[in-house]
C-alpha cells in the first residue's frame, strides 16, 4: 500500500519537472517572468543548429517530418529600464528598418545614392534608427551616403512650426532648393509623427518631392 | 463617517507616501538598479565581444582591403542606456583582435582630430561637427594623412538579442559608406569556444561545442562503490553491519541535454563469513540544477531507484521478521546459511562532474523489512519508511 501512494505521490513528478521549461505563466514562472521572454518557431533543423544541446538532432529522431521548435529567450533589458517608446521601437528595429527601406528602395530608380537620417525625439535613438537604416540599404547593395543634408537656421525655425504633413514636403522642397540634395540623390527619413505612437514612419525626397512610403 | 475612522483612513493612505519618499529607501532601490544594471552590462560585454570575433573573423577570411591599409576607429556606440565604461571595454576588444588579426589587412590609425568636434566657418554658415563627418575640414587641418577610412561600430539591445551595426565611411566629400554589416547575437555562438587570437566561424564554434556534447557520449559505464547503513531497531537482537557494495552499469542519457539518465546496474557485496550478496538496480535521475547539463559546472540529479536484493550469510539475519533462534545456528553450521531477499526502493541525489565523477547520497525504503526484528527505521514518514542511508562514488566511462 505504501509502495502504491509512493508511486502516486512520485508519477507526476516527472511531468511536473518537464514544465519547467514551459515558457507559459504558471507554477514555475511568473507573469511578469513570462513577458520577459521572447518566442518565435523555428524549424527543427535550425534549432539544432542554434541549440544542439536541447534540440535533437533531425536524422536522429529518424522522422520523416520535421517538428517546429518554439525558442524562446530572455530579453537582455527587463521592463521599465529604458522608456517604453523606446524599448518598443529599438526591440523591432531590425524588423521595421529592413521593411522600410526595401519599400523605399523601390520607389528610386538604381543608381541613386541616399542619404538617410531619422527624426526622434530621443537624439540617442534617433541615430540608432538612422545607422540601422543606412546599414541595411548598404547590404543590400544600394550606395549610400554618410552625410546628411543640412538646412539653415531660417528654414528649420519655420519648418520647426509646421505640422508634419507639410513641414517635411516643405524641408524637401528646400533640399533642393539649397543644392543640399542634387538629382541623383534620394533622401529617405524615418520619424515618428505622434510622441505617443511607437511605429515607425518613413518617406523618401527625390527631386525635390516628397512621398510617404508608411 | 466617523472622523475618528477618517483620520486612520487619511494616516494609511500617506503612510506609504511617507515611505516612498523615504531618501533610505530611494537609495537602496537606486543601488539595486545600479547592481542590475552591472550584471545586464557584463552580459552585453561578453556577446559584444562575440559578434566583433565574428567580425573580424569574416575579415580574415574576406578583406575589405587588399593591401594594409590604415583605418581610423570613429566611434563606438553602446546601446541606449549604457555608458562610455562599456565603450572603452569594446574598444580595447577590437583593438586586440586588429593587431592579432593581420590578415584583414586593418592597420588602426591614431587621429585624435577625426572624433574631435570642429567648428566650420563658411559661406553658408557656421558647421559644428565631429571631423569624420567633415573631411574637407580634416583635410584643410592636415589629419587625413593619418588615415582615408573610417569605422563605426554601433550596438544595441534589440529585444533578446545583442545586434552589431558596423560601417566603413571613406573620408572624402561625399562620405560614402564603403561596407557595412549587420551581425546579430541570436545567431552567434558561445564565447566560450573562442579566442582573440584563434578566431573560428560560428559554425566551426558550434561543431566544435557538438563534438564537446558528442564526446561525452549518450551511454556510459558506472562504477559505483556504495555503503548502506541500516538502521538498527530498539532492542534487536543482532544488529546489522554496514553493506558495502560494488555496482556496474549501463547509463543512458534520454538526449543531449543529458536532463533524463536512467541506468540498470548489477552489484555485489561481500564480507568474510557474514554475507554475501548481489543486488539488481533500476534508477531515473533528473537533473535538478537546469535543464542542461554543463560542460563547466558540476551537475546535481535527483534520482529514483529500484533494487531486488539477495543476501546469503549470518547478517542475512537482520533482514528476517522473526527472532533468530538455535535453529537458525544450527543451519549455518550445517552449511545451509541463512538467506534474505527483499525489493527495495531509493530517493536521492547525486552531484555529477563532467559525466566522470559522481556522489550521491540516498534513502532507501524496503516494505518487506517493515517487521524485520532488528531493522529500525532512519527515516518515518508514516506512509513511506526509510531503511537504509546510503552514500556512492561512482566513476562513469
Amino acid at each position: 500500500m505504501a509502495l502504491f501512494l509512493a508511486f502516486l505521490l512520485v508519477t507526476p513528478l516527472p511531468a511536473l519537472v518537464s514544465r519547467a521549461d514551459d515558457p507559459a505563466p504558471g507554477i514555475w514562472q511568473t507573469r511578469s517572468d513570462a513577458r520577459g521572454l521572447e518566442c518565435r518557431t523555428l524549424d527543427q533543423e535550425t534549432a539544432h543548429g542554434l541549440y544542439p544541446a536541447r534540440v535533437p538532432d533531425l536524422a536522429a529522431r529518424r522522422r520523416s517530418d520535421p517538428s517546429s521548435v518554439l525558442v524562446c529567450t530572455r530579453r537582455i533589458l527587463g521592463d521599465q529600464e529604458r522608456p517604453p517608446r523606446d524599448e518598443a521601437i529599438l526591440s523591432d528595429l531590425t524588423r521595421t528598418v529592413e521593411a522600410l527601406t526595401q519599400a523605399a528602395a523601390l520607389r528610386v530608380p538604381k543608381g541613386i545614392t541616399w542619404e538617410v537620417d531619422a527624426f526622434y525625439p530621443s537624439p540617442q535613438v534617433g541615430a540608432k534608427i538612422a545607422v540601422a537604416a543606412r546599414t541595411e540599404l548598404v547590404e543590400h547593395g544600394h550606395s549610400v551616403s554618410d552625410r546628411v543634408p543640412v538646412l539653415a537656421p531660417g528654414d528649420l525655425s519655420v519648418i520647426h512650426a509646421l505640422p508634419a504633413e507639410q513641414a517635411y514636403p516643405l524641408a524637401c522642397a528646400r533640399y533642393f532648393a539649397e543644392h543640399a540634395l542634387t538629382d541623383q540623390e534620394a533622401f529617405l527619413g524615418l520619424m515618428i509623427l505622434d510622441p505617443r505612437e511607437t511605429q515607425l514612419h518613413a518617406g523618401i525626397c527625390t527631386q525635390g518631392q516628397w512621398r510617404w512610403i508608411q | 463617517m466617523d472622523p475618528v475612522i477618517r483620520a486612520w483612513c487619511l494616516l494609511a493612505l500617506l503612510l506609504p507616501l511617507t515611505a516612498a519618499a523615504d531618501p533610505a529607501v530611494l537609495d537602496a532601490q537606486r543601488a539595486q538598479v545600479e547592481t542590475l544594471r552591472q550584471e545586464v552590462a557584463g552580459q552585453i560585454q561578453l556577446r559584444a565581444y562575440d559578434l566583433l570575433d565574428e567580425l573580424v573573423y569574416e575579415w580574415t577570411q574576406h578583406p575589405i582591403f587588399e593591401t594594409d591599409t590604415p583605418l581610423v576607429l570613429a566611434d563606438v556606440s553602446v546601446p541606449v542606456g549604457f555608458g562610455s565604461g562599456l565603450e572603452a571595454l569594446v574598444e580595447n576588444h577590437f583593438v586586440h583582435l586588429a593587431i592579432e588579426n593581420r590578415r584583414t589587412h586593418v592597420v588602426l590609425a591614431h587621429c585624435p582630430q577625426c572624433t574631435a568636434m570642429v567648428v566650420h566657418s563658411g559661406a553658408k554658415g557656421t558647421l559644428v561637427s565631429r571631423g569624420a563627418d567633415d573631411p574637407e575640414v580634416l583635410a584643410a587641418a592636415g589629419a587625413l594623412a593619418a588615415s582615408q577610412h573610417a569605422l563605426y561600430l554601433d550596438f544595441e539591445i534589440e529585444g533578446s538579442s545583442l545586434v552589431l551595426r558596423a560601417r566603413i565611411t571613406r573620408l572624402e566629400k561625399a562620405l560614402p559608406i564603403i561596407y557595412a554589416k549587420t551581425l546579430s547575437s541570436s545567431t552567434s555562438s558561445a564565447a566560450l569556444l573562442r579566442s582573440g587570437d584563434q578566431l573560428k566561424s560560428a559554425g566551426e564554434a558550434r561543431a566544435e561545442y557538438l563534438d564537446a556534447l558528442q564526446g561525452r557520449s549518450a551511454y556510459v559505464i558506472p562504477f559505483r562503490i556504495g555503503v548502506r547503513s541500516y538502521a538498527s531497531r530498539e532492542g534487536a537482537y543482532v544488529t546489522s553491519a554496514p553493506f558495502v557494495w560494488l555496482q556496474v552499469g549501463a547509463e543512458a542519457a534520454f538526449s543531449q541535454a543529458r536532463a533524463w539518465t536512467g541506468s540498470v546496474s548489477a552489484g555485489v557485496s561481500w564480507s568474510p563469513q557474514t554475507h554475501e550478496g548481489v543486488m539488481v538496480q533500476g534508477r531515473l535521475s533528473r537533473l535538478l540544477s537546469g535543464s542542461v547539463s554543463s560542460l563547466t559546472h558540476p551537475d546535481l540529479y535527483g534520482f529514483l531507484g529500484a533494487s531486488l536484493i539477495y543476501v546469503r550469510g549470518s547478517d542475512a539475519l537482520a533482514f528476517s521478521d522473526v527472532a533468530p533462534s538455535i535453529d537458525n545456528l544450527a543451519s549455518q553450521l550445517k552449511g545451509t546459511p541463512p538467506t534474505a531477499t527483499f525489493a527495495a526502493f531509493q530517493f536521492g541525489l547525486e552531484l555529477r562532474v563532467k559525466n566522470r565523477l559522481g556522489v550521491g547520497v540516498f534513502l532507501e525504503g524496503a516494505p518487506a523489512l517493515d517487521d524485520a526484528q532488528s531493522i529500525g527505521d532512519h527515516l518515518d514518514l508514516g506512509l513511506l519508511k526509510f531503511q537504509a542511508l546510503g552514500a556512492e562514488v561512482s566513476v562513469c566511462f
